[in-house]
């Protein structure tokens, strides 16, 4: 078992590594249809396969719930993210979008390596609870990095069109329309699994009593992120917000859930060191 | 070697290019007329709106009589339609492989780095190939003019960005709508240019809208374009419902100000509107430009884009003929290779011949008593010896006519010397004459003229 985790381990690294060559190639690429365009998705395809095979068997192995450690939860959240992408591709003009999803997907594969596979372990809250609170907020992740990722093409798009500089780059991105299009609807599906993310959150605040500073600047950001995606959402609806001032408040967003993660993954570091 | 003949937007009006221009399904009947003639063995048949062209090589292959073979091409595409024989142009040889690498890399078409030029060339080679003209010549050489011009497209910027304001227009406002079905674009005033976006536009799908002050002449506009008539009195209403708004009014001052923009904000729900300002004195306040999804292009903006493109393509037009030349070596090394063959093959069979006979007498005299198996093994060991003797001297040949220091005069001495010296001239296979080399890159202009020499049929020629 451990032998099939590895393997996979070390195949969907390589995928996404090569579906993120192959996105950054179409990506430069100046005009016309390229091999890479085609091949790309296959390869975060197989990437996310080989990733879930991973996540199953790592798990099955070492007898932990996926969503119930920083380290498994890190990957699915990347998993959670490449598979959004490649349906979502589907629907919109999403290529270019391709090469930040591969890049994100690949690091957090690496990147969740270096954190502890230890299990939270929270005494007086339920199991079940807890599962969901990890679920909802990685799939909160998942697409808050999608969307923070289309308004980022969002801004470079409409600045290049603002100062009448196109450029062959730029006229390979997505239109402004289908990003925006697309980001607000990843707001609106990632929006509740991140206010049950938020509210069970606070159950478990209440529960454990007083919290650290970290904990604290945690909770802060947790809560930021939720404001911020809310106000973008209801600006949009009430006053017709949209483009460039919903995609920086998605960004604004996107940072602070990094920053959550970053200290989650900085605590655990620190914690199994 | 191969030929082309064919007329093209350099030689021949449209009026007289339509005359020749063949729809697709005829070409293979064509063709094989063409094949039937004396001295063509291969064809295959350039159709497009600019240009009719064919590239045939000779019944012999490498070693047919060029000019021979170019006398049928213009005699057949004369024959095709009335009055053009005075437009056609023929190349022959390595002219003729440099100026279809050119046309399939889209360094002779009308403009330049189009993309459509290479896929004709790709389907015209397809239907010969379907149709049994393509021989060896032209199997050698076209794939190799697709690669140059696969190449160009890759390694070259040739083809980047738009080239008229009407296209400039249209690819922006695509990079904002990506899809234009259920957008509504608003035409204010009268002009060939704005109209040609106009149209442009309602043919991807658009809604369009005609508003003008004049009731009578928004009515033909309208009809003209494709669009619907719309009072002075409906503009705000219009702007309102618009993504798309093209200007080319006469109006002294701006038709569309900041304010009116500005006061539509909350009604356009934050759509994206896309300004298109033709008109000079411009229509649309610069001001709107500071407002958040709103995009403005006057004409100095179209212009500087297209100039930019234009300027950016000259450029890579050099680029892109280096690229030709170094593919062209790649033909050339192929087209020098087939000097050597026929004397290797005549050598082979000079020698073959002859260790076979003395063979033949030996096994009559005094090996007469050996068997089946003796005698085949025999003949054996006689083709190994003649292949390992005949290897060194082989390579060298090849080795030699593709060294490109090594001049053609001199690749035809050697030939000629290792055809007397073994006295290859009574052996059944004939030696083609030597092909030119080709001509160093010619130095690109923006309208990519035909560089090399060119031989015009008719007094309209180069």
């Amino acid at each position: 078992m451990e032998g099939i985790a590895t393997a996979a381990f070390y195949l969907g690294a390589a995928a996404y590594a090569a579906a993120a060559v192959l996105f950054f190639l179409d990506l430069a690429r100046r005009e016309g249809s390229s091999a890479a365009a085609v091949v790309a998705p296959v390869a975060l395809g197989v990437g996310a396969t080989l990733h879930a095979a991973h996540v199953v068997t790592a798990s099955l192995f070492s007898r932990i719930c996926p969503v119930e450690s920083l380290h498994f939860s890190l990957s699915l959240s990347a998993l959670i993210l490449a598979g959004m992408y490649l349906i979502l591709r589907t629907r919109f003009r999403l290529q270019a979008v391709g090469a930040v999803v591969a890049p994100l997907a690949l690091t957090f594969l690496i990147g969740a390596q270096f954190v502890g596979a230890e299990q939270h372990s929270i005494t007086g809250v339920s199991r079940l609870l807890l599962i969901l609170h990890i679920t909802a907020n990685l799939a909160g992740v998942g697409f808050f990095l999608l969307a923070g990722a289309a308004g980022a093409f969002y801004l470079v798009q409409e600045r290049s069109l603002k100062e009448k500089r196109p450029t062959w780059l730029t006229a390979k991105l997505p239109p402004l329309d289908a990003l925006d299009r697309t980001e607000h609807r990843l707001l609106l599906t990632g929006f509740p699994l991140l206010t049950l993310g938020v509210v069970t959150g606070g159950f478990f605040a209440s529960r454990l009593g007083p919290a650290g500073g970290a904990e604290l600047l945690r909770s802060a950001l947790g809560y930021a992120t939720w404001i911020l995606l809310a106000l973008v959402l209801v600006m949009r609806a009430a006053a017709g917000w949209r483009g460039r001032r919903s995609a920086y408040g998605t960004l604004a967003g996107v940072l602070c859930v990094t920053t959550v993660i970053l200290l989650y993954v900085i605590k655990s570091t620190g914690a199994s060191g | 070697m191969i030929v082309v003949a064919g007329l093209s937007h350099r030689t021949a009006p449209i009026a007289v290019r339509e005359r020749i221009a063949l729809p697709k399904a005829e070409i293979p009947r064509v063709l094989t007329q063409f094949v039937a003639r004396p001295a063509i063995g291969e064809a295959m048949l350039i159709s497009t709106c600019n240009r009719v062209e064919l590239i045939v090589a000779g019944k012999n292959g490498p070693a047919s009589e060029l000019s021979a073979v170019g006398r049928d091409a213009v005699e057949g595409l004369a024959a095709l339609a009335s009055g053009v024989r005075q437009h056609l142009y023929v190349h022959e040889g390595v002219d003729a492989v440099r100026h279809l690498f050119r046309v399939a890399s889209s360094l002779d078409s009308l403009v330049l780095g189009e993309p459509q030029i290479l896929g004709q060339v790709k389907d015209a080679f397809e239907t010969a190939r379907v149709a049994g003209t393509i021989g060896g010549c032209l199997h050698r050489t076209v794939p190799r003019a697709i690669r140059a011009a696969k190449r160009v497209r890759t390694e070259t910027q040739l083809g980047a960005g738009q080239i008229s304001v009407p296209s400039v227009a249209v690819d922006l406002a695509r990079q904002i709508f990506g899809d234009f079905r259920g957008k509504t674009v608003v035409l204010l005033g009268s002009g060939e240019m704005a109209e040609t976006v106009a149209k442009l536009l309602k043919t991807a799908g658009t809604r369009l809208l005609v508003v003008g002050r004049n009731e009578a002449r928004v009515g033909v506009l309208a009809a003209a374009v494709g669009g619907e008539p719309r009072g002075w009195a409906d503009l705000s209403a219009a702007l309102t419902e618009a993504d798309v708004v093209i200007t080319s009014t006469s109006a002294p001052g701006f038709v569309v100000d900041y304010d009116t923009i500005h006061g539509l904000r909350r009604k356009r729900r934050g759509r994206s509107l896309f300004f298109i300002d033709l008109a000079v004195p411009r229509d649309i306040d610069p001001k709107v430009e500071s407002l958040s999804e709103v995009f403005l292009y006057n004409i100095d903006d179209f212009e500087r884009v297209v100039g930019e493109t234009r300027q950016s393509r000259a450029r890579e037009a050099q680029h892109a003929e280096r690229v030709v030349v170094e593919e062209m070596a790649g033909w050339e090394r192929w087209a020098e290779s087939t000097q050597v063959t026929p004397v290797v093959v005549a050598l082979r069979a000079r020698f073959s011949r002859l260790l076979h006979a003395e063979l033949d007498k030996s096994l009559k005299g005094r090996l007469k008593h050996l068997g089946d198996e003796d005698r085949a093994a025999l003949a054996i060991m006689l083709d190994a010896a003649l292949n390992k003797l005949l290897h060194a001297p082989t390579a060298h040949l090849r080795q030699v006519v593709t060294d490109k220091d090594f001049e053609s005069y001199r690749v035809e001495q050697l030939m000629n010397a290792v055809a007397e010296l073994f006295e290859l001239d009574a052996e059944p296979v004939s030696v083609p004459s030597t092909p030119s080399r080709p001509a160093p890159a010619p130095a690109p202009d923006a309208e990519g003229a035909e560089p090399s020499r060119r031989r015009a049929t008719g007094t309209n020629g180069e």
